[in-house]
């Protein structure tokens, strides 16, 4: 019988209090392993999906998004301003354009739908007044002053120079038949998406009319997504050619050399480009896509925080409570010659014994809880701001060209999952053992200042 | 041999000073069975804290084997404590959830005896003072007033103290309890040699003890 287990016996002297003192402990243990596993599992996922995000940066006109909107192009100046600017790797140049039913011999496979109705209106209105030559205006004009007017779809046309960023999984451009196109010739080629080809009966090597040109089917494409799958996909310069948009390009996706170099491309490509066009990276899209997780993290934070307090507040009183109960005992103890080191030591090892086993009930009830608890913290702050996302990332083709990468980001963010390193484990078992710390090194003072002569003192 | 000169003690209270003990001098015989009578706040308490170092006195000093123990620092009052003194309490005051076995080897671990001796230590003790094998392994709440105090003089006994200080070690015990309590005293005070001073209510017992100090107001009287 020595003064540890003295301690630990102690520590059992009331099973009902010890047992209530314990429940709360391991839950306050719990809460604190569980909290650290979801931080240290989000703070896996939000560096993930950083590097995950690559070093791109899109350049857009400004005032363009999608189909719409307004502004001016970008011009071949600017294109070569982009592509000089230090630390960008390559560029691929976009430029969209739709054609309508005088423009080629194709019939559109996107039907206009209510949403196409209703943009086809506002061209219609905008051309009567301003009278210029918009795709549309010609086949609508006989229509004018019909009740309503009969608005056509149109067939998207995106001239690139690089035709792998049309894809919307982020990888290459999935080619069903033929071949895909060089990006930087200005051959009359083109690849035509899976939905136009059906309705047009197109095969590998068929042709087309555009813009009064006689295009060659070079390949058959598909994305998955219906409205990138009515379209066409030819060369920059044949587009720009025929088109009679020369020089034009309606969107530029620059590689940076390295992803510490993101931000400072993107400083120095606005102040050469000024207010002419929209910057955006990668690195700052896919930040702002794990906002959510990071407010998970820091919550989390505050949380083991919190129960790390909690847990200590807990067994400090429960010590505290036992001290003062006991004052009389720990004056006999100390009238029949035990040193205050030896008492000390002797409820050290009780408030010991009481956190180890407060501690085994609560990680183990930690680990069982961190899975469940981690899923449900990531996907009730994701379903709000996934919503809030989901409105935009329909937009057109100049949004689309790598808004699909990070639509694959944000489904991705909700499948974090859990799992207790050793790390966090020993961050969680650190932590215990402070609470332990403080939990008798205040009821330790207290016993020092109990007099022997104490045990003198009539009830 | 104990011997008390010139001993005064004075508390700080919030109403001024409260002087305890008042020039008490008192000398023990070493083996002598010795009683202090006395009222109420007479200053009995103090005394007996002050003889245990349990307290340090305002002025005096306290002799015990040619050792003045009213100087000691709280270290060395503790090593005083745990081989030269035994305490005998009214309360009993032996550990609640130790056996008492365990109270006897507690005070033998105080005294610095080494692990493997303590139990056939605390066993002999035990045996002495009258407890059976069996009692020897019961919680003190499954033991009779009369067998805890048995208990804790066995534990007061443990290391062979110089002195044996008893407050009121029959007051919570009938009447022929408490006599068999004071013989078993008066008989280890004759077999150990070792000095007792009991403090007591008890006017029949004070009358059967070698000497008797009377205490009024701090002051030794007779």
């Amino acid at each position: 019988m020595n003064v540890v287990s003295r301690g630990v016996k102690n520590a059992f002297r009331s099973p009902m209090r010890s047992g209530a003192i314990i429940l709360m402990l391991a839950i306050s243990i719990g809460l604190i392993l569980s909290m650290l596993v979801a931080r240290s599992s989000v703070n896996t996922k939000i560096d993930q999906v950083k590097s995950a995000a690559g070093t791109n940066i899109t350049i857009s006109p400004a005032g363009v998004f999608g189909f719409d909107g307004g502004g001016n192009n970008l011009t071949s100046t600017q294109v070569t301003q982009i592509s000089k600017t230090a630390h960008i790797a390559t560029t691929s140049a976009t430029l969209s354009d739709q054609m309508a039913a005088t423009d080629t011999n194709l019939t559109p496979s996107l039907t206009l739908g209510n949403f196409g109705a209703r943009q086809a209106r506002l061209d219609n209105s905008s051309s009567n007044s301003s009278g210029s030559t918009s795709t549309s205006s010609s086949s609508s004009a006989n229509s004018e002053f019909a009740s309503r007017p009969v608005p056509t779809p149109h067939t998207t046309v995106t001239g690139t120079t690089n035709p792998n960023s049309i894809s919307t999984n982020g990888g290459s451009l999935s080619i069903t038949s033929g071949k895909t196109i060089d990006g930087n010739s200005n051959s009359y080629v083109a690849l035509v998406g899976k939905d136009l080809a059906t309705k047009n009966n197109l095969v590998v090597g068929k042709t087309f009319t555009a813009y009064g040109g006689t295009v060659t089917v070079s390949g058959i494409y598909t994305t998955g997504n219906t409205f990138q799958d009515s379209g066409i996909i030819m060369p920059l310069a044949t587009i720009q050619t025929l088109s009679g948009q020369s020089g034009e390009v309606s969107s530029v996706i620059a590689t940076v050399d390295s992803s510490d170099n993101v931000n400072a491309t993107v400083t120095s490509l606005k102040s050469t480009l000024g207010s002419k066009a929209d910057i955006v990276s990668q690195t700052q899209q896919a930040t702002d896509s794990v906002s959510s997780l990071q407010s998970i993290s820091g919550l989390a934070l505050t949380s083991v925080i919190g129960a790390a307090i909690a847990g200590s507040v807990i067994i400090l009183l429960a010590m505290i409570m036992i001290v003062r109960e006991r004052r009389r005992e720990i004056g006999v103890i100390k009238a029949i010659g035990g040193t205050n080191k030896k008492v000390m030591a002797q409820f050290v090892a009780e408030a010991l014994t009481i956190t180890v086993v407060g501690s085994i009930v609560g990680l183990t009830l930690g680990i069982l809880v961190s899975g469940p608890m981690t899923s449900s913290l990531v996907s009730n702050s994701q379903n709000s701001s996934s919503t809030q996302s989901s409105t935009r990332a329909a937009a057109g083709p100049g949004g689309a060209l790598f808004r699909g990468g990070i639509n694959r980001i944000g489904s991705n963010i909700t499948q974090v999952t859990s799992s207790v390193t050793p790390g966090v484990f020993a961050s969680a078992v650190a932590i215990t053992l402070l609470i332990a710390i403080i939990g008798s090194a205040i009821p330790a003072w207290f016993i020092a200042r109990i007099s022997p002569a104490e045990v003198l003192r009539a009830e | 041999m104990l011997e008390v000169k010139n001993l005064s003690k004075t508390f700080n209270s919030p109403g001024g000073n409260v002087t305890a003990l008042k020039d008490v001098n008192i000398s023990i015989k070493t083996g002598e069975f010795a009683s202090i009578i006395g009222n109420s706040g007479s200053g009995k308490s103090t005394l007996l804290s002050m003889l245990g170092a349990l307290d340090t006195p305002t002025s005096g000093t306290i002799m015990v084997d040619d050792k003045d123990i009213s100087k000691l620092s709280s270290k060395k009052q503790t090593v005083y404590r745990a081989k030269k003194i035994g305490f005998v309490f009214q309360q009993y005051n032996l550990i609640p959830n130790l056996s008492a076995l365990e109270n006897v080897m507690l005070a033998l671990e105080f005294g610095g005896v080494s692990a493997r001796k303590r139990k056939g230590k605390a066993e002999q003790l035990l045996n002495e003072v009258g407890i059976k094998p069996d009692e020897m392994l019961r919680k003190p709440y499954k033991l009779s007033g009369g067998q805890q105090q048995r208990v804790s003089i066995a534990r007061a006994l443990a290391n062979h103290p110089s002195i044996i200080l008893a407050d009121e070690p029959t007051g919570n015990l009938d009447s022929e309890t408490g006599k068999k309590i004071f013989d078993l005293l008066h008989s280890l005070s004759r077999s150990e040699n070792t000095t007792i001073l009991a403090v007591t209510h008890d006017m029949d017992i004070a009358g059967k003890t070698d000497r008797t100090f009377k205490l009024k107001d701090g002051k030794i009287i007779t």
